[in-house]
């Protein structure tokens, strides 16, 4: 079943004046996500870019109902939702929680660990930019290393922790990275992620300029530039079986992380290492 | 069962696109030329759906348009062009 453009819906439910930064990552991603959730669709967003750019008090730019919620609590919000939607016999309705890395990975952890662990009918997007960009671009979690943020002016000296592992290790139906860069990529594991019967994760790399320090119209650019390197997989874990969905070109990890402002300190050296550390994840076989 | 969903009490749904944010700081807007082949995939990388389909080939909703660019730098036959909102002249006035 091979996608293309000119199927895909022409209704905009999402992202027609939004109040995002011009060229900004998070916002593609919604909407190239709605194109495939549709209108029966209810979203819970905690405290995020997202949920500031979908307008607030009198003014909205969703179509579709919209939740925020706190910042610790979307996935459990999602999950009553699913159980007030079956009560009422409502069948064909997906119910996701949308949440930032910090919402996702840090601080809304621990509802997306529960929610995973009773299996809800519902999915979880995390758009990652890699930063706490909607209070000024401080460290997460999801801060890849050596990258100076707000907090940290000479760079990350931690790893970036793996949310797809963790997810993946809860035994979930449907684990799936995407990237912005890969539209239709996106869009098809959106679709397949609404068809199952429990718990899907979809985690976007959806990169900031403003905390990148890269132009703005280079968004998207990078965003395929940190998949053809290696650096971020795109993959899906179907019942258990790994497949990756775009071979990368494994151009060098330099040409993604010199042009980037974040990665001013970094050292040959420390290049080395994260091209070797590239290498050796690739070479280990699916 | 089909039931509407409710609709956010305090916001008619879309009403953002009436009065767009961030089109005051718009520097540049694109300019799209003979050249484009209609692969469409400005209209999915656009963030904020100012580019449609219509008709045959891509419209451009000026109102909309953040003046980002994205579109011109994905754009691979080179179609777009950003072109400057303003272009007399500049610099400290006396």
């Amino acid at each position: 079943m091979a996608l293309s453009i000119a199927d895909l819906p022409k209704e905009e439910l999402f992202g027609q004046g939004n109040a995002g930064c011009g060229g900004c990552g998070a916002a593609v991603a919604g909407r190239q996500a709605m194109k495939a959730l549709g209108s029966r669709t209810i979203m819970t967003i905690p405290a995020s870019c997202m949920a500031t750019m979908g307008g607030s008090n009198l003014k909205t730019t969703w179509q579709i109902p919209f939740y925020h919620t706190l910042f610790e609590i979307a996935p459990a919000v999602s999950s009553g939702i699913r159980a007030a939607l079956e009560v009422q016999g409502i069948e064909d309705v997906n119910v996701v929680s949308w949440a930032g890395d910090a919402g996702t990975a840090d601080i809304g952890f621990q509802a997306l660990t529960g929610a995973a662990e009773r299996n809800e009918h519902m999915l979880h997007v995390c758009y990652d930019n890699e930063m706490y960009m909607n209070t000024g671009g401080q460290t997460g979690s999801q801060t890849p290393m050596y990258a100076v943020t707000s907090n940290m002016s000479k760079g990350k000296t931690i790893k970036k922790k793996n949310m797809l592992a963790i997810m993946e290790a809860h035994g979930i139906d449907y684990v799936a990275s995407a990237s912005i860069a890969y539209p239709l990529d996106l869009i098809a594991k959106f679709k397949k992620a609404a068809e199952k019967p429990g718990f899907s994760y979809i985690h976007i790399l959806a990169p900031c300029h403003r905390g990148w320090q890269i132009p703005q119209e280079k968004t998207i650019e990078f965003a395929r530039l940190a998949v053809e390197s290696g650096l971020f997989e795109l993959y899906e874990v179907e019942d258990g079986l790994r497949t990756r969905n775009v071979e990368p070109s494994f151009i060098p990890v330099e040409d993604y992380l010199t042009p980037q402002g974040r990665f001013k300190n970094l050292t040959p050296e420390a290049i080395q290492s994260i091209q070797a550390g590239v290498n050796r994840h690739y070479g280990r076989g699916e | 069962m089909v039931k509407n969903l409710p609709v956010v009490p305090t916001a008619k749904a879309g009403s953002l696109v009436e009065t767009p944010t961030g089109i005051t700081w718009r520097v540049q807007y694109p300019v799209i030329s003979e050249k484009c082949n209609m692969c469409l995939d400005c209209t999915l990388f656009c963030p904020d759906g100012a580019l449609i389909q219509q008709e045959g080939k891509i419209e451009l909703i000026l109102s909309l348009c953040k003046g980002c660019g994205i579109c011109a730098n994905e754009c691979k036959e080179n179609a777009i062009q950003m072109v400057p909102e303003y272009s007399g002249v500049q610099g400290v006035f006396r």
